[in-house]
């Protein structure tokens, strides 16, 4: 894993020196983000991120953070080559929190091409990153867009589903094709996301503006199974989603069609094809498999739509390739934007509302670890633009579950959480 | 008999002045409207749509066909990039004149051209000019940003110097060195006709004009704006 991780670096470096080489002009650009926020929660004691059975990040009562402190730091060059860096620190929040943490989230060469004269171009992407799949998530430093928190969906992506390797896109421009529509085709090879499937299946789906660093282990919640002599007395504590246990590639492969002006449509699947019976450091494969869906159109100059929708499977299995577990799991939502233009001049307030829906099914008869679950989740948020780089929002979240698994901690199977977030993010 | 010579009676001078005067006023106004110069062969050309309706922003150009002498207009054509679009849509210039992109924007353009042609791309940083890029021969010129795919804009070189684009009120003026017949082109990247032109080959005369209506409907000028309405995106 470090040893990967220091060829990858030693490798990067190269890179920027080959590119540096070559070429005279770089430009150096830094954005980030840092979102400043209350919340108040109703929930139980402690959130999924202090491996509490809650699915929001902290638990009960008020608290005051500094929700996210990220910068993308990038490095672009004449010839299409640019380095990026991403980097994010989540301080301790006020009330319970977990410690302060901070490292490094996405680390990747890039090389986009110039469009032929048919008006193909190809990108690809070398190193640390996330697979194209949350449409949420595309601000700097990966924070949500439109929202606090992130849905379910993404909010799982940016805890489990992370790669080291490389990606090719290739698209076809329809501006010179006298086209209205784009369209684009990706491949991903990777590895280190072995264990990923772990966390979903232990905490369920849960909603926060939480990314796993580069490295991190992340918490979960105790059930029976993981007492001695149980099925899971072997698995470590935390989970590390980004580790390579079996040396095997796994992919992710995405296309999209793009409506200029309209919106667009894009479909995917990710397959980390890991060994579900390989175990190191009590840290075991999990073939975790899932097809994803999304969509974003607008309706008309003030009304938009996003919409995702994920479904897969993950399996864990003993050394002795006995099923430990075994899940299904699907989530999606839909969210419905609507800029306030016609009220107030320069775009300045912004609603959204989310609703989504989210499963898992445990397949395995492993005692003791029952992970079935199933919820919904609403929410509200509105923002306003006070000036160009500071936006206030406010943000009401419900999810109501059904997770037989807090039983285990004597914690309501059936469970209404509400959180109410009041956040001045700066961009730049 | 011996004939008089034609002699200005005194008397006549003053109504002869302010005569001349309201002619020479109502030429020049004339003039200043239609044709850049005074005195000089004036041509105007109007475009209509299909529904004979006038067209703003359709490039006409004229081709001499005779031999004609041509002056070169060496005027530098400016092209922005402003609100991550580019302004003008489109730009027309004679070959060899100076092309000058002035990125308005607090933010990089990578503008390029993909024609197999006339290929050719720069990085232009926030408040920056580029005036390094010349066109030696007629040319058309789709240009692009490869940051933000929705920019689009085109450059017309043109191997005359007459060249302009219709007003609100579908016209376009020229003040021709020489008149005699020339070749009346009408382009537009929305035109549906073949390489987006219309031909009209006509002896001009002085004070001549011209109309051109389209034979079909053009198609929509696609928006120079992004889907999304954020500026902190990542995506490059």
């Amino acid at each position: 894993m470090i040893e990967t991780g220091i060829r990858l670096c030693q490798f990067l470096v190269l890179m920027t020196f080959v590119t540096l080489h070559n070429t005279q002009a770089a430009e150096y650009t830094v954005h980030g983000i840092a979102d400043l926020r209350v919340s108040y929660i109703d929930s139980v004691d402690k959130g999924y991120l202090n491996s509490g059975q809650g699915k929001l990040g902290l638990g009960d009562g008020l608290h005051f953070s500094l929700a996210q402190l990220g910068a993308d730091i990038s490095v672009s060059w004449e010839n299409g080559f640019s380095a990026h860096g991403i980097v994010n620190a989540y301080p301790k929040a006020s009330g319970g929190g977990e410690s302060t943490v901070l490292g490094i989230t996405e680390a990747y060469l890039k090389y986009r091409s110039l469009p032929t004269s048919s008006g193909y171009r190809l990108q690809t992407k070398i190193g640390i990153f996330y697979p194209e799949i949350s449409l949420e998530n595309n601000a700097y430093a990966w924070a949500s867009k439109d929202t606090l928190d992130s849905s379910t969906v993404n909010t799982w992506i940016g805890e489990e589903i992370r790669v080291l390797g490389s990606e090719l896109k290739v698209t076809r421009l329809g501006r010179l094709n006298n086209d209205k529509y784009d369209l684009s085709v990706s491949a991903t090879a990777f590895m280190n996301n072995d264990p990923a499937g772990a966390l979903l299946s232990w905490h369920g789906w849960t909603i926060s503006n939480r990314q796993t660093l580069w490295t991190e282990k992340r918490p979960f919640p105790w059930f029976p199974a993981r007492a001695d002599g149980q099925a899971l007395a072997g698995q470590a504590d935390k989970s590390d989603p980004f580790l390579e246990l079996d040396h095997r590639v796994g992919y992710h492969v995405r296309g999209e069609w793009k409506l200029r002006g309209k919106g667009e449509l894009s479909a995917g699947y990710y397959d980390n094809r890991a060994t579900p019976y390989k175990v190191i450091d009590g840290q075991y494969g999990w073939r975790t498999r899932f097809y994803h869906l999304g969509a974003r159109w607008r309706f008309s100059q003030n009304l938009s739509l996003t919409a995702q929708y994920l479904s897969g499977d993950t399996l864990m299995q003993s050394q002795n390739k006995v099923d430990v577990v075994n899940n299904d799991y699907a989530s999606g939502f839909v969210a419905l934007h609507y800029n306030w233009q016609a009220i107030s001049a320069n775009k300045k307030h912004k609603s959204t509302v989310r609703v989504e829906d989210f499963s898992v099914t445990d397949n395995d008869n492993t005692w003791g670890d029952n992970n079935n679950e199933q919820g919904q989740a609403l929410t509200l948020n509105h923002s306003y633009r006070l000036s160009k780089p500071w936006f206030l929002s406010a943000e009401f979240t419900l999810i109501d579950s059904h997770r037989p698994a807090r039983y285990y901690t004597a914690q309501p199977v059936d469970l209404i959480e509400k959180q109410w977030q009041l956040a001045a993010r700066y961009f730049f | 008999m011996v004939s008089h010579p034609f002699l200005l009676r005194s008397a006549l001078i003053p109504y002869y002045v302010v005569l001349a005067s309201f002619l020479l006023i109502s030429l020049t106004s004339w003039t200043a409207e239609a044709c850049s110069t005074e005195n000089s062969n004036c041509v105007q050309v109007k475009v209509n749509n299909i529904k004979n309706i006038p067209l703003e922003n359709m490039v006409v150009y004229l081709e001499p066909l005779a031999g004609q002498v041509l002056p070169q207009q060496n005027e530098k054509v400016t092209i922005s990039q402003h609100s991550k679009s580019f302004i003008p849509y489109i730009s027309v210039s004679q070959s060899t004149a100076p092309v000058s992109f002035e990125n308005k924007d607090d933010i990089t353009h990578h503008i390029y051209s993909a024609d197999s042609e006339n290929k050719f791309s720069f990085k232009i940083r926030a408040g920056k000019t580029d005036s390094k890029t010349q066109f030696n021969h007629a040319a058309e010129i789709a240009m692009g940003c490869n940051i933000h795919d929705w920019m689009s804009g085109y450059l017309l070189i043109v191997d005359t110097p007459y060249f302009a684009k219709t007003d609100a009120q579908g016209l376009a003026s020229f003040s021709l060195k020489e008149l005699g017949k020339y070749r009346v082109v009408v382009w537009h990247p929305q035109m549906r006709t073949e390489n987006n032109r219309m031909f009209l080959e006509k002896d001009v005369l002085t004070n001549d004009a011209v109309i051109v209506t389209l034979k079909q409907g053009m198609d929509e000028i696609p928006a120079q704006k992004s889907d999304e309405d954020f500026d902190f995106l990542s995506d490059y």
